[in-house]
């Protein structure tokens, strides 16, 4: 028994299968989680090493470039950048996509210890972090307080960020903004020098005073009692009562030569939030966790986490990614549920049955929703991937169940009883839908071999849409026939209303059907006329294609901005907090759109991991703008960061600026950046082609935010002590340099316990006795034998310019000038930049090469071509099996030229480019368009095989297969015309590929009904004719031998 | 006794059946699929790509007098479509176990 049959026999059997498919999906769809993406196994990891007081150029030969030659070795690296900074170095490590990235975490791990050893001593362990600078935080949490002000960032480390961390996928918790306390001893050094006293001294004093001893235990009595010496500070105020020395009989007291403050740090990052100071709290996560997961679990600590901080402190969200997320999402299962509509519409109104509507439908949720059990079995997600690729399946799963139920009503109105109508109609297609289903899989199917980045999005699209059509494939053949056998009757009931509404629609299409059979009848018959006008048509329709630019991803509002703004290096934190101030209050009027605006100023301390990573410094703002949520405003995201751009010029103060439309998110959604690579070891060369260039480039139309990575030159003061002096008063470097390092920086002496906390006790030189060059002078550095000698008389200080970062790309240092595409497409800036790049001079020790989306894109585009090749073989494969002939395929896939003119149509009409998007929408055009020339040849063919000569059977098989072609061309359309409308949030991403199946198939359905029949008469015309030459000669031939006898 | 046998579309096969017990008929053989051509009208039943339908046959052995209600029976069931067809034949049987 065939499967068909048996599932007809057994209705209650199929019924009760397909609830438990439906039953287990919603299961599984309950408990998806909800994601922008598919799940992207992080390909980055970063090492960060420090190693304090080392300048850029130290870090990148002692640290960064030994570090370097010792990861290179990793396998499967991609790529590996460097960057050296002032007392850090950050080494980002690129792997191919799709490895365990733990494995290759520990092959990180195991050759840092290798290499380890051969580090400078004073270098820290060197830290693996699994994700990337530019993921954006998950959530960012504001704090205010108010008394509690001093004590701000230990209570936020304790009660927020600790619990926080602790959540599942949370990278890193940073608090900005929040001052650390700090107990200070300010020095005066004139007083010291009287006293003779040291900074060394003083921070041995305290830490001798500072100290609980545990004496024993002794026995009075019967009992025996511990002895203790309690000599910690009790409070600040006690370290002014230390005895340091005494003068003339008289006792000095700390207090004599020093200032004790109970305080805060004096370097600290300020940050605000909407104008109001407030420190910041940045939940970021690690690459591959799940964002919404994360922020609603946040969410749910946060009330907790506020019944546990004292009153006076007050969390608040600023921003939460999750909600840009969970919007595109519904924007995309409203697409998915007008689309299931449309199509209901488009059945009904061509069958005009609502049972068969029904028979029909019922396929749809029950594909949709197996497709969820894949999902949750291999740890998908909904996304905008997921979701987007039942928006495309809805109207295609209906077509194997239309063609099955239009043939078993065929059967019934032919006098057969349901269930043999059913068993018998769907035994005769069956073989034509495997086909048609086998070509939609060839497909999509290929999609899932992709690699790369690329692999990761269309890989799910291609599982997807397989599953769903193989589902639709099995529902077509055994629910289909079995509720066809139970529901549908002969000559069912039409009630009067029924008559009324329908038969216009009735007489419409047959309407429709004898007026294609006339155009059939003439085109057939003027078989040339209409080969040259299609020809003509297909050659006029690709003009437009020079038009179209290309794009690596669309960029996607998602209505964020960050924004940096950088005045001259060593500008003071008040300075360039009012002007921060000042561009706030300007925005804040300007842009109604904007609802929160963050920015922070100053050095970022080293447990800030965000901070840290961000380029932090006095003279940088840091912005972060949430704007209001789509549909509440008109201006879009790039519209807002254009008019920024422009704000930013008017202030002579800035020197440098960059506006990143999405917050700089990773891979795919905020604009695209073509980045100029100049590789080169001198400094002063590539520096010069990269101003040249940022110059040059500010012609190109189109881009924007240029901006040079090096950062400028700092000053520095350095001290080039003689080492001749050193030696002839026993000194070295090293004690010399730490002296200087003691007094300036400070050397933390002790630690100040209070509640179970503990605060820094540093000692330093007072900031007045640290602003100028002679106090650097004046420092006495003492020797072993306790002589005082002037720093100046060891060596002098002098002002230098180092760069203040060095970047190293695969082991060489490079230098990149990168720019944001901003009012035109990729193809044309990176024309310009050549244009530019041309009339620089080059010296022949400088490498220059265009990255960037460019690179990516072109690797991509690569990779897409490549397989689209793959998939017109393999449909073609499937064809000529199927038809067991290599000519009908070949006619079919006259098809997919007017496909390609109808994308190019579309492109240029909607002013869309063609990037990875349209790009899979025009691949899946393939499998699409030629569905309707096979149902086309093989009717035509069937028509031929009952006996009909070739120009009947093309017409009649065109008026009686009319119907089917345009119902399921019209479901698979109109299913799509939800995503190519949709203006809902992230809609930018999925309208190019909704647009391009679109054009594509309309335009190639409208040309395939008349050039598939034309052809088909050509071929078979020639065919018939080769015949009669054939027959002719053997009469011919058999007429002679005849004679010859 | 004579012999009756029926070529018909597959999708009669239920009311064939039917139709035998209705008459009292317990006895028959059946191929379940042949393939055929009427002589004058109908469509060929082929089980091919063209003409996908194919026939059953039923050959069943039964007294002389139920032959005429069961070939009046099986006139009245392909009366209820042309398309789809019903033949029957008669001969007679000389012998039988």
């Amino acid at each position: 028994m065939s499967l068909y049959e048996s599932s007809v026999r057994k209705p209650v059997m199929t019924a009760l299968i397909f609830i438990g498919v439906v039953i287990l999906g919603l299961f599984s769809l309950n408990k998806l989680p909800i994601d922008l993406l598919p799940k992207i196994e992080t390909n980055t990891i970063m090492v960060m090493t420090t190693y304090d007081g080392a300048s850029a150029s130290d870090i990148e030969t002692n640290v960064t470039r030994p570090l370097e030659s010792s990861l290179n070795t990793v396998a499967n690296l991609k790529s590996i950048k460097s960057t050296s900074k002032e007392n850090r170095s950050i080494i980002t490590l690129e792997f191919n996509y799709g490895l365990d990235i733990d494995v290759v975490t520990n092959d990180i791990r195991d050759k840092l210890d290798l290499v380890s050893s051969f580090l400078p001593t004073g270098v820290g362990k060197p830290i693996i972090f699994k994700f990337s600078t530019d993921m954006i935080p998950v959530i960012m949490l504001t704090a205010t307080a108010d008394k509690s002000l001093p004590a701000l960032y230990q209570i936020l480390d304790d009660n927020v960020a600790n619990p926080l961390a602790r959540i599942k996928g949370v990278g890193s918790v940073s608090i900005t903004g929040a001052p650390k306390r700090e107990i200070q001893v300010f020095v005066d050094p004139v007083k010291l020098e009287a006293y003779h006293l040291t900074v060394e001294s003083l921070a041995q004093y305290i830490r001798m005073e500072n100290i609980n001893t545990p004496a024993g235990s002794m026995d009075v009595g019967s009992e025996t009692y511990s002895l203790r010496v309690e000599g910690e500070f009790k409070s600040a105020a006690e370290i002014n009562k230390i005895v340091v020395g005494s003068s003339d009989g008289k006792t000095i007291y700390l207090s004599d030569v020093a200032n004790v403050n109970d305080y805060l740090e004096e370097r600290n990052q300020k940050s605000f939030t909407n104008g109001i100071q407030a420190s910041t709290i940045i939940v970021q996560k690690q690459s591959g966790s799940n964002t919404v997961e994360i922020a609603d679990a946040v969410q749910k600590q946060l009330p907790i986490i506020q019944k546990n901080l004292p009153p006076d402190v007050k969390l608040s969200v600023i921003m939460d990614t999750a909600d840009n997320i969970k919007q595109t999402i519904s924007g995309l299962t409203e697409t998915v549920i007008y689309a299931f509509l449309f199509v209901v519409l488009v059945v009904l109104f061509f069958l005009g049955r609502w049972r068969a509507t029904v028979i029909i439908i019922l396929t749809i949720p029950i594909s949709l929703i197996a497709a969820f059990i894949f999902l949750g079995a291999t740890g998908g997600s909904l996304n905008i991937i997921s979701l987007s690729s039942l928006s495309l399946a809805i109207g295609m799963v209906v077509d194997d169940a239309i063609v099955v139920l239009e043939n078993i009503t065929t059967h019934i109105e032919k006098g057969s009883r349901p269930k043999s109508a059913a068993v018998n109609g769907t035994n005769e297609v069956a073989v034509s839908i495997i086909a048609s289903t086998l070509t939609i899989i060839a497909v999509f199917f290929p999609m899932t071999l992709i690699t790369g980045a690329a692999g990761i999005l269309f890989g799910q699209l291609g599982w997807m849409v397989t599953i769903i059509i193989t589902v639709s494939l099995i529902c077509a053949l055994t629910l289909t026939p079995m509720l066809a056998s139970q529901l549908l009757q002969l000559n069912p009931y039409r009630s009067k209303m029924f008559n009324k509404i329908y038969s216009p629609i009735e007489q419409f299409l047959d309407g429709m059907d004898s007026k294609y059979a006339t155009i059939v009848n003439w085109s057939v018959r003027h078989r040339k006329s209409i080969v040259a006008f299609t020809t003509i048509f297909f050659i006029l329709s690709i003009i437009p294609a020079k038009f179209i630019g290309t794009e690596f991803y669309p960029a996607q509002d998602n209505g964020r901005i960050a924004l940096t703004l950088e005045l001259p290096i060593g500008t003071r934190s008040d300075i360039t907090i009012e002007i921060a101030k000042k561009m706030t209050e300007q925005w804040k009027k300007k842009y109604p759109e904007m609802s929160m605006i963050n920015y922070s100023v100053g050095q970022a301390s080293s447990s800030n991991v965000w901070g840290s990573f961000q380029a932090n410094g006095s003279n940088l703002a840091s912005f972060s703008i949430g704007l209001k949520p789509l549909s509440e405003r008109k201006r879009s995201m790039f519209e807002i960061c254009d008019s920024l751009r422009i704000d930013i010029l008017q202030i002579p103060e800035i020197r440098k600026s960059n506006v990143i439309a999405g917050g700089g998110m990773s891979m795919m959604g905020g604009q695209s950046t073509l980045d100029v690579e100049i590789y080169g070891f001198d400094f002063i060369e590539t520096d010069k082609i990269a101003s040249q260039l940022s110059k040059g480039l500010k012609n190109v139309n189109g881009l924007v935010n240029t901006r040079v990575s090096r950062e400028e030159y700092t000053p520095e003061y350095q001290v080039e002590f003689d080492r001749e002096k050193l030696a002839s008063n026993g000194l070295n470097i090293n004690t010399a340099s730490n002296y200087l390092r003691n007094r300036i920086n400070g050397l933390t002496a002790s630690l100040f316990r209070e509640d179970g906390q503990e605060y820094n006790i540093k000692v330093a030189y007072a900031p007045e006795y640290r602003q100028s060059i002679e106090a650097i002078e004046n420092i006495l550095i003492y020797n072993s034998r306790g002589q005082a000698i002037r720093l100046s008389e060891l060596g002098k200080v002098v002002e230098r310019f180092t760069p203040p970062t060095i970047e190293r790309k695969n082991r060489q240092r490079l230098i990149t000038v990168s720019s944001t595409v901003s009012g035109t497409t990729l193809d044309k800036a990176v024309e310009g930049i050549n244009v530019e790049l041309k009339k620089i001079n080059i010296p022949s020790n400088v490498y220059v090469t265009i990255a960037g989306s460019y690179k990516d894109q072109q690797e991509s585009f690569g990779d897409l071509g490549t397989l689209l090749l793959i998939i017109v073989m393999l449909v073609f494969i499937v064809m000529a099996s199927q038809f067991e002939s290599l000519t009908y395929p070949f006619i079919i896939m006259f098809s997919i030229p007017f496909a390609i003119s109808g994308v190019v149509l579309a492109l240029g009409v909607s002013g869309s480019t063609l990037n990875m998007m349209s790009f899979v929408g025009l691949i899946m055009l393939i499998g699409i368009v030629v569905k309707n020339g096979i149902v086309l040849v093989d009717y035509i063919n069937l028509n031929r095989e009952r006996g009909m000569g070739v120009i009947r059977a093309v017409v009649n098989g065109g008026e009686s297969r009319l119907r089917p072609v345009i119902m399921t061309t019209l479901t698979t359309i109109l299913g799509m015309l939800p995503l190519a409308l949709s203006n809902s949030q992230g809609s930018e991403m999925w309208k190019p590929m909704a647009i391009t199946v679109i054009g594509g198939l309309t335009v190639s359905t409208m040309l395939t009904l008349i050039i598939v029949p034309t052809l088909y008469t050509m071929f078979a015309a020639s065919g018939i004719k080769r015949q009669h030459r054939k027959n002719k000669k053997l009469a011919a031939l058999n007429q002679a031998n005849k004679l010859d006898n | 006794m004579k012999s009756i046998f029926i070529a018909f579309d597959q999708a009669y096969y239920d009311q064939i059946i039917a139709l035998l017990s209705t008459n009292h008929v317990r006895g028959f053989t059946e191929w379940e699929s042949v393939k055929g051509r009427g002589s004058k009208t109908g469509e060929p039943h082929f089980g091919s790509h063209a003409w996908p339908s194919q026939n059953s046959a039923i050959i069943t052995i039964v007294d002389d007098v139920k032959i005429k209600p069961i070939l009046a029976d099986l006139r009245d069931l392909d009366a209820t479509s042309k398309q789809m067809g019903i033949r029957a034949f008669v001969w007679n049987i000389e012998d039988g176990m």
